[in-house]
C-alpha cells in the first residue's frame, strides 16, 4: 500500500511539472502567434496601402497623357484591324518590301529564274 | 448478576473506508488522466479562447472591377481624441487644433475640452496623413491618435456614384457600399463588380467632354451586355469623388443613372413598334399616312418635322425619321391593354428586382386612356430610370429576351434572369430598323465606324409646373451594337443639353454624337473587333503598304 502511495505521489509530481511546462510552452507559443499575427496584420495594412497607391497611380486620366505624349500611343482605329482572310494579302504586300534571303554559299550563280512574285536580291 | 452488553460491532466502518478510498481513487485517476492528456496534447481549449480574443475586427472587403482593378479598399487611418482631464488650457489647445484642422467648431471643442471630468472626447475622425503630421507638430498635451480603418476610393471619381461610400464607422451609406454592405462587412475576398474600369472611364470622360460642347444640367451613360445583363459601365454626370463626398451638393451626389426618372421621349418608339408587330397588328410592309396631325383621345399628335413621302410611310420610316404621328397610329392599332402588357413585361411599369443598387420606381399615367396610350407610345407621360430603360433594349440584341441587370461577377450564363418578351423575328426586324435609323435617319452622328450601331434618338421636352417646356429637353440615344452580331446596349441621356455654339439641341446632335464616341472607344476595350467590310480591308491593306513602302 505504501509503495502504491509513493508511486502515486511521484506520478502526481511528474505530471504537475509536465503540466506547468505545457502551460509555459502554450503561453510562449501564444506570444509568438500574437507577434506573427500583429506582423501579418501590419504587412496586410502595408499591402493595402500599396495597392491603393498603385490603383491611384494607374488611373486612366494619369496614364493616358503619359502614353500619348511619351510613348506616342493612340487608340487603335477600326481600319487597323484586319480579318484573317485579309492576312495573306497583307503578308504578300509586306513580302514585296522585304529583302530576299541571301543565296546559299554553294548556290550556283546561274540558278533558276525568279518567279513572278519573287524579288531579286539586293546586291 | 451483572451483565455486560456486548458492544455493537460497527460493520459499516471498513466499508465506509473502502468507499471513500474508492472515490478518492477515482478522483485521483481522473486528475492524473486529465493532467496526462494536457501534458501530452496541450491546452488546446484554453489556447483557442485566447486566440479568439486576439482576433482583430474584420476588415471590410475591397471592391474591384471585372478585371480585378481596385475600386475601393480599406487602409489604416487615424482619428484624433483628447483627454480633457489632462488639458490645462482648453482654449489654447482648441485654437491650436483649429489652426491645422480648419473644419473644427472652435466654441464647441473648447467647451468639450474644458470639461475636466471627462477623460475621452473625439476631436476629429478620419484624419489624413498630412493632418496627423500637422497635429503632431503642435506638440499639445492631452491628445492621442487612435488608429481606425479608413475606406478609400483610389480611382477618385471613377464610378463614384455607383460605388457609393461608407460612414466613418464603415457602414455603407450609398451605392454598392450600401447594397452589398452585409457581404462587404464579412471581409474576405473582394467584391468583383461587372463594371469594366476602362469602359467606365471612357463613358465618364465622354460625358465630361460633352459638357465642353453643351451647357447641360446632367448626363448619364450606360453600357450593358445584351446577353448576360452584365453592366459594364454606369456613369452619372456630374461625377463625384467618394473620398470627398462632403464637397458635393445633394443634387450632384444623386445617381442619375439609377435614382432619377426621366421622360425619355422617342427612344420608346422601337418598343411600340416591337409590341405591335409581336401582337400581330403591324407588319414591316404596312403603310401609314403621317402627313397631318392626328387626334387620339385628347391629344393632338404632331411631328416637329414633316417626313419625306409622308402620305405613305413604313414602320422603318417612322423610326428613321422619328414620327410621333406614325407611332401613335401604331399604338392605336395595338390598344391600351396590349401596350400596358408589353411595357409591364419589360419592367417599365415596375416590378423589376435584381441584386445590387436598385433603380427608382417608374412614374406612369394615373389614367391610362387613349390619350396616355398615344403619348406613352413615343415616350411622353412615363418616367423611368435610365438603367431600367437601357435593359429593355437587351431584347433587340439577343433574340427577344428581356435580361435583368447584373452587377456582380461571375456572371453565369445558365443563371441569367431573362424572359422572352418578343419573338426573335420581331427583335431582329426592329434591330434592322434601328440600324436604318443610324444609316439614313436621325442617328447618323452615332455611326461609329466598324461597329454597326443600331439605335434610336429621343428628344423630350421637360415637364415643369406650367406644362412641358419647349426650351428644356431631355435628349437620349439608345443603341445596340454591332447590328450583325449584337453584344452591347448603350444608352446616353443628357439633361438640358444646350449647344454652346449653334442652336441644334436635338438628340441627333447631342446624345447621338456622344453615344457614337463612347462606342468607338469602348468597343475595343470590350474585346469587340470592328465589322470589316471590303472598304476597311482595303484601308488596312493600304495602311500596311504605305507604312512599308520606302
Amino acid at each position: 500500500m505504501r509503495k502504491l502511495a509513493i508511486i502515486g505521489a511521484v506520478i502526481v509530481v511528474v505530471l504537475a511539472v509536465a503540466v506547468y511546462r505545457a502551460k509555459l510552452g502554450a503561453e510562449e507559443t501564444q506570444g509568438e502567434i500574437d507577434l506573427l499575427t500583429a506582423e501579418a496584420s501590419a504587412i496586410g495594412k502595408d499591402i493595402a496601402v500599396m495597392k491603393a497607391e498603385e490603383a491611384y497611380l494607374t488611373r486612366p486620366e494619369r496614364i493616358a497623357p503619359i502614353a500619348r505624349q511619351q510613348l506616342g500611343l493612340e487608340q487603335a482605329q477600326p481600319d487597323q484591324y484586319t480579318a484573317s482572310e485579309a492576312l495573306s494579302r497583307r503578308l504578300g504586300e509586306e513580302r514585296l518590301t522585304l529583302p530576299a534571303p541571301a543565296p546559299a554559299e554553294d548556290a550556283s550563280p546561274t540558278s533558276a529564274p525568279l518567279k513572278s512574285n519573287e524579288v531579286k536580291p539586293q546586291q | 448478576m451483572m451483565s455486560f452488553d456486548r458492544p455493537q460491532e460497527d460493520v459499516w466502518g471498513p466499508r465506509r473506508a473502502r468507499i471513500v478510498a474508492g472515490v478518492l481513487a477515482v478522483v485521483f485517476t481522473v486528475i492524473v488522466g486529465r493532467s496526462a492528456y494536457v501534458a501530452f496534447n496541450g491546452p488546446e481549449q484554453a489556447a483557442s479562447g485566447m486566440r479568439s480574443a486576439a482576433v482583430a475586427a474584420t476588415r471590410r472587403a475591397d471592391i474591384v472591377d471585372r478585371k480585378g482593378e481596385l475600386l475601393a479598399t480599406t487602409v489604416p487611418g487615424w482619428s484624433l481624441a483628447a483627454n480633457p482631464s489632462a488639458i490645462w488650457d482648453a482654449g489654447e489647445v482648441a485654437s491650436g487644433l483649429k489652426s491645422v484642422l480648419p473644419k473644427l467648431d472652435l466654441i464647441g471643442l473648447t467647451a468639450q475640452l474644458s470639461d475636466r471630468k471627462r477623460q475621452f472626447v473625439w476631436v476629429q475622425r478620419g484624419l489624413t496623413q498630412e493632418e496627423k503630421d500637422a497635429v503632431f507638430g503642435l506638440g499639445v498635451e492631452g491628445l492621442q491618435f487612435v488608429e481606425e480603418a479608413r475606406r478609400v476610393y483610389p480611382r477618385g471619381r471613377l464610378a463614384g456614384h455607383f460605388l457609393g461610400y461608407t460612414n466613418i464607422d464603415g457602414d455603407g451609406l450609398e451605392g454598392s457600399e450600401l447594397a452589398f454592405d452585409a457581404q462587404l462587412k464579412q471581409g474576405g475576398e473582394p467584391l468583383k463588380l461587372t463594371l469594366d474600369a476602362s469602359v467606365q472611364f471612357v463613358v465618364e470622360e465622354e460625358l465630361e467632354k460633352a459638357y465642353a460642347d453643351f451647357d447641360m444640367k446632367g448626363g448619364v451613360g450606360i453600357v450593358v451586355d445584351t446577353h448576360s445583363g452584365a453592366v459594364r459601365a454606369v456613369a452619372s454626370w456630374p461625377a463625384i469623388d467618394p473620398n470627398r463626398r462632403g464637397d458635393f451638393s445633394a443634387d450632384m451626389r444623386s445617381n442619375r443613372a439609377l435614382n432619377s426618372r426621366f421622360e425619355l421621349g422617342s427612344i420608346y418608339k422601337p418598343l411600340t413598334v416591337a409590341a405591335a408587330m409581336d401582337a400581330g397588328v403591324l407588319t414591316p410592309q404596312d403603310r401609314f399616312d403621317v402627313s397631318a396631325p392626328v387626334k387620339i383621345g385628347a391629344a393632338l399628335v404632331k411631328d416637329p418635322h414633316p417626313l419625306p413621302n409622308a402620305k405613305s410611310v413604313s414602320a422603318a420610316d417612322i423610326l428613321a425619321h422619328s414620327s410621333n404621328i406614325g407611332t401613335a397610329l401604331i399604338a392605336q392599332r395595338m390598344g391600351v391593354e396590349r401596350q400596358q402588357d408589353f411595357l409591364r413585361s419589360v419592367h417599365l411599369l415596375g416590378g423589376q428586382s435584381h441584386v445590387g443598387p436598385q433603380t427608382a420606381s417608374p412614374l406612369t399615367p394615373e389614367v391610362w386612356d387613349a390619350t396616355a396610350m398615344a403619348t406613352v407610345s413615343y415616350g411622353h407621360g412615363i418616367s423611368v430610370s435610365p438603367l431600367a430603360f437601357a435593359m429593355t433594349y437587351t431584347a433587340f440584341g439577343n433574340g427577344g429576351n428581356y435580361v435583368s441587370p447584373v452587377f456582380v461577377e461571375p456572371v453565369d450564363a445558365a443563371q441569367v434572369d431573362k424572359s422572352q418578351v418578343m419573338s426573335a423575328d420581331t427583335a431582329n426586324t426592329v434591330l434592322g430598323m434601328l440600324r436604318e435609323v443610324v444609316t439614313r435617319g436621325s442617328g447618323k452622328n452615332a455611326d461609329a465606324q466598324g461597329y454597326e450601331v443600331a439605335g434610336k434618338t429621343g428628344t423630350a421636352e421637360k415637364p415643369g409646373p406650367d406644362g412641358y417646356d419647349p426650351n428644356k429637353n431631355i435628349t437620349s440615344f439608345a443603341a445596340v451594337f454591332p447590328a450583325s452580331r449584337p453584344q452591347f446596349v448603350v444608352l446616353v441621356v443628357l439633361d438640358e443639353a444646350q449647344p454652346r455654339t449653334g442652336d441644334q439641341r436635338t438628340a441627333s446632335f447631342t446624345a447621338a454624337t456622344i453615344a457614337g464616341k463612347v462606342i468607338a472607344r469602348a468597343a475595343p476595350l470590350l474585346d469587340l473587333r470592328p465589322v470589316l467590310t471590303a472598304s476597311t480591308v482595303e484601308a488596312a491593306s493600304l495602311r500596311v503598304s504605305e507604312a512599308t513602302t520606302p
